[in-house]
């Protein structure tokens, strides 16, 4: 990748947290002779970006999303390893390079809460010195892409989450970003609200050319928005690609979804299946099965060969059940 | 110059943001009020007893409550309200919202400590004239442009040791997020209406140039209706200079210690 803006090698943060065993004796043991732990965040990770990509960084909670998106945008220091956005160290936050990035956070404001949106963004305006002509034009872009100019000018207290969330992201575009960092940006919108904030960022990636990073639990922002993924867990890369070779990598499985005619499944069963497959369902005319990826044909083959099949459905498991899985068992 | 333009944009959006609880407006006035009230005859009661205090008269000592008005009326306009949405429960250190302070392209200290304005304590800083005012009228003597101008300078390095101070309390949130100091020094600092000659020798010492509070009022008090020594002068101005970089360098070395709250 020649057009790189975002290059990360072997990154690695380390948390020193205090360790205080309970009761109150050991809290002012610990508060005399404190005793701390090492807690990895974030184990060696690499990955590059290119400009105008948008990338879903994924994984449970405490896997090292925030962490690794702070240590990006230049909130913490790495503990070791490179970091490089847009030419510049993050955590150095020189003026120049502050003015290239900026940050929303689903679960913190940046806006002043009791005066109208308005107001903040002429504030912002200054901060980041864009000239008085490019912030109406800017503003102008933003509020009609978010149809937000009814928002203006009431105080920012007065408005629904959704409403604020759009605030959030014109506050944080009104300069013209090239790197955009977002944490958990559709955290407690409703579902049409979030789908509208989708398409804003869909079309505000494509028309600008801004390159998006993207943390989310709701895996349909990410499936939305993300041709590309990032899946940390326990601090580790697990996957840096497609979500949907995601899905094959960790679920070497299709689903079959069939309805037989006017007879139910006989009654010793579905004959003749190999012991790979797993049967998830079967009741009265339907019938669920799991089967391996690379006999999935075969199977199916032979399934319209002996049952008098009227429908037949064979898809992918949901990326909510591969992330599960990937969640709970950890990935090999 | 940026600097400028910045710091009216913040109190632009800072008036708005007040102009937002109109009552506070009225009760903010009223405490003002009966602040100066009290004060003034405190001094009042004081003077009506004896003619003078460890060589303070009556005009002298409201001089001194003007310089401490107009010193606590500063601090109200814009220092300390700035510091204070750093510190506390509803505080940005504590909520981690101060990650959006980091990331702007603006010098932090600069940024954290200019944001936030309070535009009633304009109110004080007239009751504070008009108190030093009244105190020189009292005086009965012709000031000096260069007199007027000395006591300017001597108010200015008091401000910026008090600031400095303040400066290094914001910076101590970095480690725990309690606002003790500031309590602390809030109760020092009261002290500091009187002069510190009327307190006992170990203890004017310690406000002189321990807890500097004395400096911050009494010596430009002392400029205007006094004087002071070359040395004063000269420690004084040497004590501004390194408590301000010394706060500076806390403030700096707390930035990198901030590591934000989980989110």
């Amino acid at each position: 990748m020649d057009n790189t803006i975002i290059k990360v090698k072997e990154l690695t943060k380390t948390y020193r947290v205090p360790v205080r065993a309970e009761g109150l004796g050991a809290s002012l043991k610990s508060l005399l002779k404190p005793t701390y732990s090492e807690v990895t965040a974030v184990q060696s990770i690499s990955f590059e970006i290119a400009q105008g990509e948008m990338v879903g960084l994924i994984g449970p909670n405490g896997a090292g999303k925030t962490t690794t998106l702070k240590m990006l945008a230049g909130l913490l220091h790495p503990t070791s390893g490179q970091v490089s956005v847009a030419g510049y160290e993050p955590w150095q936050r020189q003026p120049e390079y502050l003015k290239r990035i900026s940050m929303v956070m689903g679960n913190k404001s940046q806006m002043l809460w009791d005066i109208p949106p308005l107001d903040s963004f002429r504030v912002l305006g200054e901060i980041y010195s864009v000239p008085k002509n490019e912030f109406e034009r800017n503003l102008e872009e933003l509020v009609q892409l978010l149809e937000m100019k009814d928002l203006l000018t009431k105080p920012v207290r007065n408005l629904s989450l959704g409403e604020r969330m759009k605030c959030e992201l014109t506050a944080s575009l009104l300069h013209k970003p090239s790197v955009l960092f977002l944490d958990e940006p559709t955290l407690g919108l409703d579902v049409s609200m979030q789908l509208r904030l989708r398409r804003f960022l869909a079309d505000y990636n494509r028309s600008s050319g801004t390159t998006v990073i993207l943390t989310s639990h709701y895996m349909a922002d990410v499936m939305a928005l993300c041709p590309r993924v990032i899946l940390i867990h326990h601090g580790k890369l697990l996957h840096d690609g497609e979500l949907g070779s995601l899905a094959r990598r960790m679920m070497p499985f299709k689903i079959l979804r069939i309805t037989l005619g006017q007879e139910s499944i006989p009654e010793n069963g579905v004959p003749q299946l190999p012991d790979s497959v797993e049967v998830l369902e079967a009741e009265s005319n339907l019938l669920n099965l799991r089967v391996p990826r690379g006999d999935a044909s075969a199977i199916t083959a032979k399934l319209l060969e002996t049952l008098n099949v009227v429908d037949l459905i064979i898809e992918d498991p949901s990326i909510e059940a591969v992330i599960d899985q990937v969640y709970s068992e950890g990935a090999q | 110059m940026k600097p400028f333009r910045l710091i009216g944009s913040f109190m632009r959006a800072s008036f708005q943001e007040e102009a937002a609880y109109r009552t506070n407006f009225l009760i903010s006035l009223f405490t003002s009020l009966l602040n100066l009230v009290t004060a003034v005859l405190g001094i009042l009661v004081l003077y009506g007893q004896i003619d003078s205090l460890h060589g303070w008269t009556l005009a002298s000592t409201l001089a001194l409550l003007g310089v401490f008005l107009v010193v606590s009326a500063v601090r109200g306009l814009f220092i300390s309200p700035s510091f204070d949405s750093l510190s506390g429960m509803d505080g940005e250190i504590w909520s981690g919202a101060f990650d959006f302070t980091v990331l702007r392209p603006v010098n932090t200290q600069f940024f954290a400590s200019f944001r936030k304005w309070r535009l009633f304590a304009l109110f004080d800083l007239l009751l504070g004239i008009g108190v030093l005012t009244a105190g020189v009228i009292q005086l009965g003597v012709t000031l000096s442009i260069w007199k007027i101008l000395f006591f300017l300078a001597m108010l200015v390095v008091g401000m910026t040791i008090l600031y400095a101070i303040l400066l290094i309390f914001a910076a101590l949130i970095f480690w725990s997020p309690g606002v003790l100091f500031t309590w602390v020094f809030d109760g020092l600092f009261q002290m500091a209406r009187y002069p510190t000659n009327i307190y006992p020798g170990w203890l004017r010492m310690v406000l002189t140039w321990i807890v500097p509070v004395g400096v911050i009022t009494t010596f430009p008090a002392r400029a205007l209706t006094d004087s002071i020594t070359p040395v004063e002068l000269i420690v004084s101005l040497l004590l501004a200079v390194v408590l301000l970089a010394a706060a500076s360098i806390l403030f700096r070395v707390g930035l990198r210690k901030y590591a934000s709250a989980s989110s």
